[in-house]
């Protein structure tokens, strides 16, 4: 009898951990809807990014007021990996009421722009080849990880809403819906309070956005997604209700639908828009992103700024500063500084009214360089020198220039080039 | 006569060398069975295993023929005890700690739970809770508690624990009287060797873990002046102790 | 059987005669009063609905199932097994005819019991609050979903009672058992989060699984599997549990 009790004792222990490994074990291994639609996304950002030569991606959305389209927006883009070329054409319905549409077109040398409302054709050239990716891949950020694991502690129990089911060919469907008692009263309160936030900020009053006051809630979320039978994700429909009332106490239901869709893999034709009789602007596009600035030559040449004092409640042009640049090879800059004065002032010149300097570009600072240069008198002095090629100017700073520049000289160490 | 509880090699020890080892004994329908030895000789290690609330190492306890360890609920279904200090619920009254007792058994009624309050000089504190008891009310409720069943045994672990003169005389009175009028059969420990003298019908002597001997009362108090006399004897004669125990 | 339910008779009427009880029945009124203030700031203040009559109760079973419940299952399994060891007073039940198993048994049930009760407590009274308060939003079928949900949060506070109830037998102070239940159970949470493709080993996880009762399509094998875990693990820590019970020495 005693051996009995520890038996049965020891046996039912045994069981219940057994079950609860098994059970936890299969619970592990099978995949909830939700790590399924998971795995889906990361496949078909990590094909789109690195394996497919070319692909449509198709993204639209809208957003409407008890049926009425409010905001619509509609992006297609076709990428072409293989020739680092894509080409986008975004049409859509803005919150007052305009309709929009552009398309661009971008190569490893082209960029090319243009809008329904300004049909020029910017067409903007790169004298070097650019190497971004066309499309990169989100999972592989560094953050993406721990982001993925506070979206799954913030999805927590609704993982189990999403519903797989597979089609003979291998294709799955993934649905899922959520209505108002599915959804945490937590996570419902803080996302309408969210929307309801966007939805008034930018409520003006032409707006034909409904401005919600009372009874904010969201009412239903829903979600489809097909996968084809590679595990690539070819659509996924996402809508959300959102209900409330407005000041007037008439209730809207306030839906917004996206629809992302990727297709034509591997046959996708990016083509270059044809400017033939277009009206076309051209431009050639410089690489600012690089450490040297691209042919230094082209600041070799005369700089002015002019030199401007207040008289009588006006400013008066009393003369002209010119920079001489006369070296700039990216390592070494060389030049003269020079004031000129209009008669009548000329008491205002002074001892740094002229000077010669010399400059060595610092390292990895594009266009950014100290000079040390001697005045005519042969005092040094110091300053710095920037060239800045996205304006075309120069910008040219002497220390202590305060103390010899009194008298009501207005400073300005910004000069543009002198090409009359 | 009829055997009513067998202790059969009885035998637990604990880590410091305490405890009891291989004992035997017999009780008989009727017996007023005194348990004498000094503190921590192994009496309440012997009344815990005999209730269930220790296991021994080895041997059985039997009780009206069924055993303590195989058959606890048959074996426990005629007796009536108390271990050490008596406990009750102190969020409850003594009518309340009666009746949470009385539950387990089929012909206990309320009728019978104020028999026994009566019958211990408790019943002027029936609807009292026990939080506020005294030591010696406290012991006088867990009394009425061990007779509560109409037990044919009752198990008693030093029961005038923390009783005032009239307290002992009380409870002396009602040992005897259920001895005689029921038939129920004692099984007390105590130390106080006056008291089991006035009250038991026979003595054993348990010291360091073993008995001794057993005999009646009688017996002894032919042979020596006092039971006083007899137990000093008897530890002496084992060579274990000088004189006095108690 | 008739001592088993003497036995749980007795348990319960311990049970009911401490103060915890009554604290644990104003704490969960007080969670309805307070949740059902909250929501009627956040509606007046925020201009958002909060919930609708059905919603209500829902959000109530969802703090206190992770929150007063756990607690106050701890409080009342520590009270039946630590409190009666230390005091000695389990030496009143166990010297009766009755086997350990048994007390042991009327012991769990009990608090199987207090855990049913309080969720049924909660249940009306935030389903009167639900619809006194709120916009009605109620049909037959999340009403329905909503008592299921109430019912089935059962199973879990009873794997969690029977956890406490193992460690209330392997530590001796009942304070000890507490904090170290507590302590468990925040870690469980944790774990749960960081881990969270293993979440079903850690019992706090199914604390949620009412949830699953609330999807559309009724996945009934995770149910199933959460269900045949929870029933495991509470085996387990019945087993467990009774067989140091058994041989514990008072």
């Amino acid at each position: 009898m005693k051996f009995k009790k520890k038996t049965a004792t020891l046996v039912s222990f045994t069981v219940g951990t057994l079950l609860l490994a098994t059970t936890a074990l299969a619970d592990i291994a099978s995949k909830s809807g939700y790590e399924e639609l998971k795995d889906s996304i990361k496949l078909t950002a990590e094909q789109t990014s690195e394996k497919y030569d070319s692909f449509t991606m198709d993204f639209s959305m809208a957003l409407k007021d008890n049926g009425k389209t409010i905001v619509s927006n509609n992006e297609v883009g076709k990428f072409d990996r293989k020739n680092s070329a894509s080409e986008s054409l975004s049409t859509g319905l803005s919150l007052n009421g305009d309709k929009r549409s552009s398309q661009s077109y971008s190569d490893k040398t082209t960029v090319i722009h243009t809008s329904a409302g300004d049909p020029t054709f910017y067409v903007t050239e790169y004298t070097k080849e650019r190497k971004e990716e066309i499309f990169s891949n989100p999972f592989k950020e560094e953050e993406a990880e721990d982001l993925e694991k506070i979206a799954d502690a913030l999805v927590g129990s609704l993982k189990d809403h999403v519903v797989v089911a597979e089609n003979s060919d291998g294709s799955k469907a993934l649905t899922g819906s959520l209505t108002e008692v599915q959804i945490p009263s937590l996570i419902n309160a803080v996302a309408s309070f969210q929307l309801k936030q966007e939805f008034n900020g930018n409520g003006n009053q032409e707006s034909s956005m409904p401005h919600l006051t009372k009874d904010v809630f969201v009412k239903e979320v829903t979600g489809s997604a097909k996968v084809n039978p590679d595990g690539v994700m070819e659509s996924i429909l996402g809508t959300a209700i959102l209900s409330g009332k407005d000041e007037q106490g008439t209730v809207h239901e306030i839906s917004i639908e996206a629809l992302f869709k990727v297709k034509d893999i591997n046959s996708t034709e990016v083509s270059k828009p044809n400017l033939e009789g277009k009206k076309v602007i051209k431009n050639v596009a410089k690489d600012y992103s690089d450490s040297e600035i691209s042919n230094p030559e082209k600041f070799i040449g005369k700089f002015k700024n002019d030199i401007v004092i207040e008289k009588d409640g006006k400013f008066v042009k009393v003369g002209e500063r010119t920079l001489d640049i006369t070296k700039m090879d990216n390592i070494n800059v060389a030049g003269r500084y020079s004031e000129t004065f209009k008669q009548g002032f000329e008491n205002y010149a002074s001892d740094f009214s002229e000077l010669a300097f010399t400059a060595q570009i610092k390292k990895d600072q594009r266009g950014n360089a100290d000079f040390e240069g001697t005045t005519k008198s042969g005092e040094k002095v110091r300053g710095n020198i920037y060239f800045s090629e996205y304006d075309g100017k120069v910008n040219f700073n002497i220390d202590n220039m305060n103390s010899p520049y009194a008298g009501g000289l207005m400073i300005d160490s910004s000069f543009s080039p002198d090409l009359d | 006569m009829e055997k009513v509880i067998e202790i059969i090699n009885l035998t637990k020890t604990y880590g410091n060398g305490r405890g009891i080892y291989d004992l035997n004994l017999d009780i008989y329908k009727g017996d007023i069975f005194g348990f004498l030895g000094p503190n921590g000789a192994g009496k309440t290690t012997a009344m815990k295993i005999m209730t269930g609330l220790i296991r021994p190492e080895n041997g059985d306890v039997k009780i009206l023929g069924h055993s303590v360890v195989d058959e606890y609920e048959k074996a426990m279904a005629k007796v009536g005890c108390l271990i050490e200090i008596a406990e009750s619920y102190q969020f409850l009254s003594a009518f309340e700690n009666l009746k949470q007792i009385a539950r387990y058994y089929p012909d206990v009624d309320h009728k019978r739970i104020d028999e026994v309050l009566e019958l211990t000089g408790m019943y002027k504190f029936k609807y009292e809770k026990t939080k506020k008891f005294s030591l010696g009310m406290k012991q006088r409720l867990g009394l009425a508690a061990a007779v509560l069943s109409r037990p044919k045994v009752v198990i008693l672990d030093e029961p005038l624990n923390g009783l005032d003169v009239e307290g002992m005389i009380d409870i002396r009175k009602m040992i005897l009287s259920l001895a005689e009028k029921e038939q129920t059969t004692f099984f007390i420990s105590s130390h106080l060797i006056h008291d089991v003298e006035l009250t038991c019908n026979r003595i054993g002597v348990i010291y360091n873990g073993r008995i001794l001997n057993v005999e009646n009362t009688d017996a002894i108090l032919k042979n020596y002046a006092t039971l006083e006399n007899y137990f000093v004897s008897e530890v002496e004669r084992n060579g274990r102790v000088s004189s006095s125990a108690s | 059987m008739a001592v088993f339910q003497a036995a749980l008779l007795n348990e319960i009427e311990k049970l009911y005669r401490k103060k915890k009880v009554l604290v644990a029945i104003l704490l969960s009124l007080a969670v309805i009063v307070i949740g059902q203030l909250v929501i009627v700031g956040v509606r007046s203040g925020f201009g958002l609905r909060g919930t609708g009559s059905v919603e209500f109760p829902m959000l109530v079973l969802s703090v206190v199932v992770n929150t007063i419940l756990p607690l106050f299952t701890a409080l009342v399994t520590i009270d039946s097994f630590s409190g009666e060891f230390s005091q000695n007073s389990m030496r009143i039940t166990l010297t009766r005819p009755i086997s350990r198993f048994k007390i042991y048994t009327a012991k769990i049930t009990s608090i199987v019991l207090f855990i049913l009760g309080a969720l049924l407590l909660l249940l009306v009274f935030s389903m009167l609050a639900g619809f006194i308060f709120n916009a009605n939003s109620a049909s037959f079928d999340s009403l329905g979903r909503t008592v299921f949900s109430y019912l089935v949060s059962i199973l879990p506070m009873t794997v969690l009672a029977l956890g406490i109830v193992l460690l209330a037998n392997i530590f001796r102070s009942g304070i000890a058992v507490f904090f170290i239940s507590i302590l468990i159970f925040l870690a469980f949470k944790v774990l749960g989060l960081l881990f969270s493709q293993y979440s079903s080993l850690f019992l706090t996880t199914q604390l949620d699984w009412y949830n699953l009762f609330l999807v559309n399509s009724f996945p009934l094998a995770k149910i199933a599997r959460q269900f045949l875990i929870m029933l495991g693990s509470g085996i387990m820590l019945f087993s467990a549990g009774f067989y140091i019970f058994d041989k514990k020495e008072f």
